[in-house]
């Protein structure tokens, strides 16, 4: 007899079953212009990172960050953008930075961190940057930051 | 504590205090049964964002987190042939005692070396920063335990090897 039925997961069919897009708002933006604004934004950031403006690039890579399904590149893009800004950065520097930045700023960037050290591939990721940063951030920001980037459904 | 391992345990200490924050919680799907949400894996809403920390490819703690559950897992530098079978042997030597560690899981997840899954009954009646002290204390051990267990018995290898060969030489 055949008992491969026994193995179907009918809590999936279930009316009020719960759905990934209910987590979380989506993003009102088609995937075609967060991919332009993304790359708008790496440019403005080059721009002010020639002058020295690190708080500046910091929070313009850090408001409107793709998240959701659909926007893997425009999320690529934005890694890479912000991981220059890090790597360019004194360490002497770090702390005045982050304190500078607003709280909403400051949990996208901690998801970035992870999202960096989360990484399989590396690239020009480098561990101990991104370690550095995760510890001047949690100095300034306190454990509460960890816990919204870990509770935050909108994945960047 | 040497000082490039100091950033990564701290961060690992940071994180693990934030996720530790667990309460008591039934399954959803069976009356009367209350199991850890992270090993069911059944429900989203009770999952959190798996972390990881990595200092490099070899060495990272992926941090899974719910709502009355976490699970730590941890891969081990391992450099060379021997600190793999050294690994090898002393992690499964402690996973076979898994319930006198209480913490410990007693296999480990998949491409980690050793996982532990803490729950709230562990947080009830333990203490949150002991229990947090114990995984970076085992962290730091663990590192020290296998190079120190490398170079003696490499110096076993040569004593052994100078009293066999003694043999051929007179």
């Amino acid at each position: 007899m055949d008992v491969n039925f026994r193995k179907i997961d009918v809590d999936q069919y279930d009316e009020d079953v719960l759905l990934d897009s209910e987590l979380y708002e989506a993003d009102p933006r088609d995937p075609a212009q967060v991919l332009d604004d993304a790359k708008q934004k790496a440019t403005a950031v080059r721009s002010s990172l020639s002058k020295g403006d690190i708080v500046g690039a910091l929070t313009l890579v850090l408001t409107d960050t793709p998240y959701g399904p659909n926007v893997e590149e425009a999320k690529n893009l934005n890694l890479q953008t912000l991981v220059t800004i890090l790597n360019s950065t004194k360490a002497t520097e770090i702390p005045g930075v982050v304190r500078s930045l607003s709280q909403d700023a400051q949990d996208t960037l901690m998801k970035y961190l992870y999202k960096g050290m989360g990484l399989p591939g590396w690239g020009d990721v480098s561990g101990s940057v991104l370690l550095g940063w995760h510890e001047k951030l949690t100095e300034v920001a306190g454990t509460g930051c960890i816990v919204r980037a870990m509770t935050d459904r909108r994945l960047v | 504590m040497s000082n490039v391992l100091r950033p990564y345990l701290a961060a690992v200490r940071s994180t693990l205090t934030a996720a530790l924050t667990l309460q008591d919680f039934s399954s959803q799907i069976v009356e009367r049964h209350n199991k850890p949400e992270v090993e069911v894996g059944g429900s989203k809403e009770v999952l959190l964002q798996p972390l990881t920390i990595s200092r490099n490819e070899n060495e990272r703690v992926l941090i899974e987190a719910s709502v009355n559950s976490i699970r730590l897992s941890i891969k081990i530098k391992q450099a060379d042939e021997i600190e793999r079978i050294l690994c090898h042997g002393f992690t499964r030597f402690m996973m076979q005692r898994a319930e006198s560690f209480i913490v410990l899981r007693r296999k480990p997840m998949k491409g980690y070396d050793i996982s532990f899954l803490i729950t709230n009954n562990h947080t009830d009646t333990m203490l949150k920063h002991k229990i947090v002290d114990f995984i970076i204390q085992f962290m730091e051990e663990v590192d020290k335990e296998i190079s120190e267990m490398k170079l003696s018995l490499n110096a076993r290898a040569r004593v052994v090897a100078e009293s066999y060969l003694l043999a051929f030489n007179s």
